[in-house]
């Protein structure tokens, strides 16, 4: 009996070890995805184009994926466009997600030529013009940047022919934008170029998106036009809780010296606009500052969440809290590790962190595998299926994450996904004694939901984009059927 | 031309492999790395007393990896304004003009030469330099009491060293 017992122990330990030790290796292509409590419902290679932003759109009775992208790799600048046969600059890919088990891809709108960082469009966001103030009600409005000298305005009410309607040009590193569809109040990350940052706040109100009027720019004291001396920490992007809740909550610093800016929407758009030290001052609440070790690329806030831990308490039972995602940036751990905050901003000018979270790396020996390691964004979507219960991690080599934060106070790993690689997959190198050593490794770069409840992921070395769903403890958790 | 030197005092912050190179003797000696840390790994420190250099003149040269704009490389003054490690020193700093294209450790880039005005309230001339390679940068930072156009000479050449930029290369190497 005992013996049998041992056997049976040693089996289950070999299995575990087997099991734990094809986990921990590099991806080859062929293997199957690694997962737990989430499910790959469909796929489309997006033209094995470097993905960045993805915006999910309920458009009439469809839905629409519309995904950004970085510029073209060395080995491959201007990937062809199989629709056209045409060889295009990275530029936004608009797929029909209406059923997410077959993905149809519709249209390549090409960006700027240049290389990674330096081309594509990266940024996309989606207004109905039914929705802002002065836009057309037929049309529906996609916001994006075009490399990183511009932002354009396209109607996408035909997602499969997008017609251009404005540009906002003569700007360097646009990136990370905001824009609410309510008002047509857009924060729009650009370098202005008399500004001594290479990204700070352009606000637009582009509720007539076809005649955009500049309201004014905005960034810290010392980068503005003419100052000297020490120039604060760039920005990375805002998120704006709209008039009602009148926050705009802004992440510095994307992987290095961050913290989060927490300003007064009104006074931002209303208040005194030259780019003095003061007039910059006047609308902020309070900085939140973090390790100079990391930095704040996306800032997501989920005002008034009931914490159950607290349901007792005569006071604080509900929080304000902001979810802070760093951005690794260095090939296979070449930095401190990049990972989620979570911030209490209820005390709005004592802010403070009261968590965080990372992958364990030794649960995949993530530091090996190539590529990057680390967070980079989570989803953004505000609606009801997951805001305030789930958040999803963009983590590089170590994909998708699910966490549950009904409280977080203590955010929860509740599923994962790793996509598998393809022949589509490109390489990431480090340098080994002056000479490159490159590894294949999915590199989930971003996630957006939708209020059906999938889950988008797209990867930054062109393996496309894979949409999940969650499935046992994760899917009840998060209260689906 | 002045001679290089290096005493190696050791006590260098930071442990990355890169630090065990060191220039040889002469006028320099290496110090410790006189900042608290930051978001970059320490780099080095080197004085140059006043009786070798005229002037008592310090230089701090650290790598910055996968800071830089891959394709544009250091574009403008600006840059060297955010990148140069000044702020290490004092936040308050003023150019005294445009700054100028340089290569040190034949790595393009740029240099700007700067009124400091340390802690103390004395006034410093300083030199920020900021090159590049592919994806990540090298700084350096020169500062002394004397003339700003002395201080820039005198960090140019001892960058210029056959150890130093034996270093630098290796530093943007990892190594």
């Amino acid at each position: 009996m005992g013996g049998r017992v041992n056997w049976a122990v040693f089996l289950s330990i070999s299995v575990f070890v087997f099991a734990s030790g094809a986990h921990a290796q590099s991806q080859v292509i062929g293997a199957p995805p690694e997962a737990s409590n989430m499910k790959l419902v469909g796929t489309n290679d997006l033209q094995a184009r470097s993905a960045y932003q993805p915006t999910i759109h309920h458009q009439g009775d469809r839905w629409i994926a519309y995904i950004g992208h970085h510029g073209g790799s060395d080995d491959n600048p201007d990937p062809v466009n199989p629709q056209t046969g045409k060889a295009e600059p990275n530029g936004t890919s608009i797929v029909d997600v209406t059923d997410p088990a077959q993905p149809k891809y519709l249209r390549h709108i090409p960006g700027q030529e240049g290389k990674y960082e330096s081309g594509g469009a990266q940024m996309v966001r989606i207004c109905d013009g039914k929705d802002l103030p002065k836009g057309d009600p037929n049309a529906v409005y996609l916001l994006r940047t075009f490399g990183s000298e511009a932002h354009e305005i396209w109607n996408v009410a035909d997602p499969a022919n997008p017609v251009l309607i404005t540009r906002i040009a003569g700007l360097k590193d646009t990136h990370k934008n905001w824009w609410e569809c309510s008002t047509g109040i857009a924060f729009l990350v650009s370098g202005a170029p008399d500004w001594r940052t290479r990204r700070m706040t352009q606000v637009y109100d582009l509720s007539d998106p076809a005649h955009p009027t500049k309201i004014r720019d905005f960034g810290l004291p010392g980068q503005e036009p003419g100052s000297t001396g020490a120039v604060p920490t760039e920005l990375h992007g805002p998120i704006s809780t709209g008039p009602a809740g009148n926050r705009v909550y802004f992440g510095y610093g994307t992987n290095k010296g961050g913290f989060v800016q927490i300003v007064d929407r009104d006074k931002l758009i209303n208040g005194p606009k030259e780019p003095t030290p003061d007039n910059l001052r006047y609308p902020e609440i309070s900085r939140l500052a973090m390790s100079a070790l990391n930095g704040a690329h996306t800032t997501f806030p989920m005002q008034g969440m009931p914490i159950a831990e607290f349901a007792r308490d005569k006071d604080g039972k509900t929080r304000d809290i902001v979810m802070i995602v760093d951005e690794a940036i260095l090939n296979e751990c070449g930095e401190p590790r990049q990972m989620v905050w979570f911030a209490d901003v209820t005390v709005e000018n004592r802010p403070m962190m009261i968590s965080s979270y990372t992958v364990p790396e030794a649960s995949g020996n993530f530091c090996e595998r190539g590529g990057r390691f680390g967070s980079h964004s989570s989803n953004e979507s505000m609606a009801p299926v997951f805001y305030k219960k789930m958040a999803f991690i963009a983590f590089f080599n170590a994909g998708i994450r699910a966490l549950d934060i009904r409280d977080p106070y203590h955010p929860k790993e509740v599923g994962y996904f790793i996509p598998s690689i393809t022949a589509a997959t490109d390489k990431r190198c480090v340098t080994i004694d002056g000479k490159d050593r490159c590894k294949v490794a999915i590199q989930t770069n971003n996630v957006e939901t939708d209020a059906r409840g999938y889950i988008y992921i797209v990867d930054r070395a062109n393996t496309g984009m894979h949409i999940l769903e969650l499935t046992g403890t994760a899917r009840a958790a998060a209260g689906l059927p | 031309m002045i001679a290089i030197a290096a005493l190696t005092l050791g006590a260098l912050s930071g442990g990355a492999a890169y630090e065990n190179a060191r220039p040889r003797t002469g006028v320099w000696r290496e110090i410790a790395w006189p900042f608290p840390r930051d978001g970059w790994p320490a780099g080095r420190a080197f004085r140059c007393g006043a009786a070798s250099c005229g002037d008592e003149i310090e230089v701090y040269v650290r790598p910055k990896i996968g800071f830089c704009n891959c394709d544009s490389g250091v574009a403008d003054d600006d840059e060297v304004d955010r990148v140069a490690d000044l702020d290490l020193m004092s936040p308050r700093f003023v150019p005294l003009k445009a700054g100028d294209v340089v290569r040190v450790a034949d790595m393009p880039g740029r240099l700007r030469s700067y009124d400091l005005k340390m802690p103390t309230g004395v006034q410093h001339a300083a030199v920020g330099i900021a090159v590049s390679r592919r994806c990540d940068l090298l700084v350096a930072v020169a500062q002394g009491t004397g003339e700003a156009p002395r201080v820039q000479q005198v960090a140019l050449e001892f960058l210029a060293s056959a150890d130093m930029t034996r270093w630098m290369t290796a530093a943007m190497d990892g190594r």
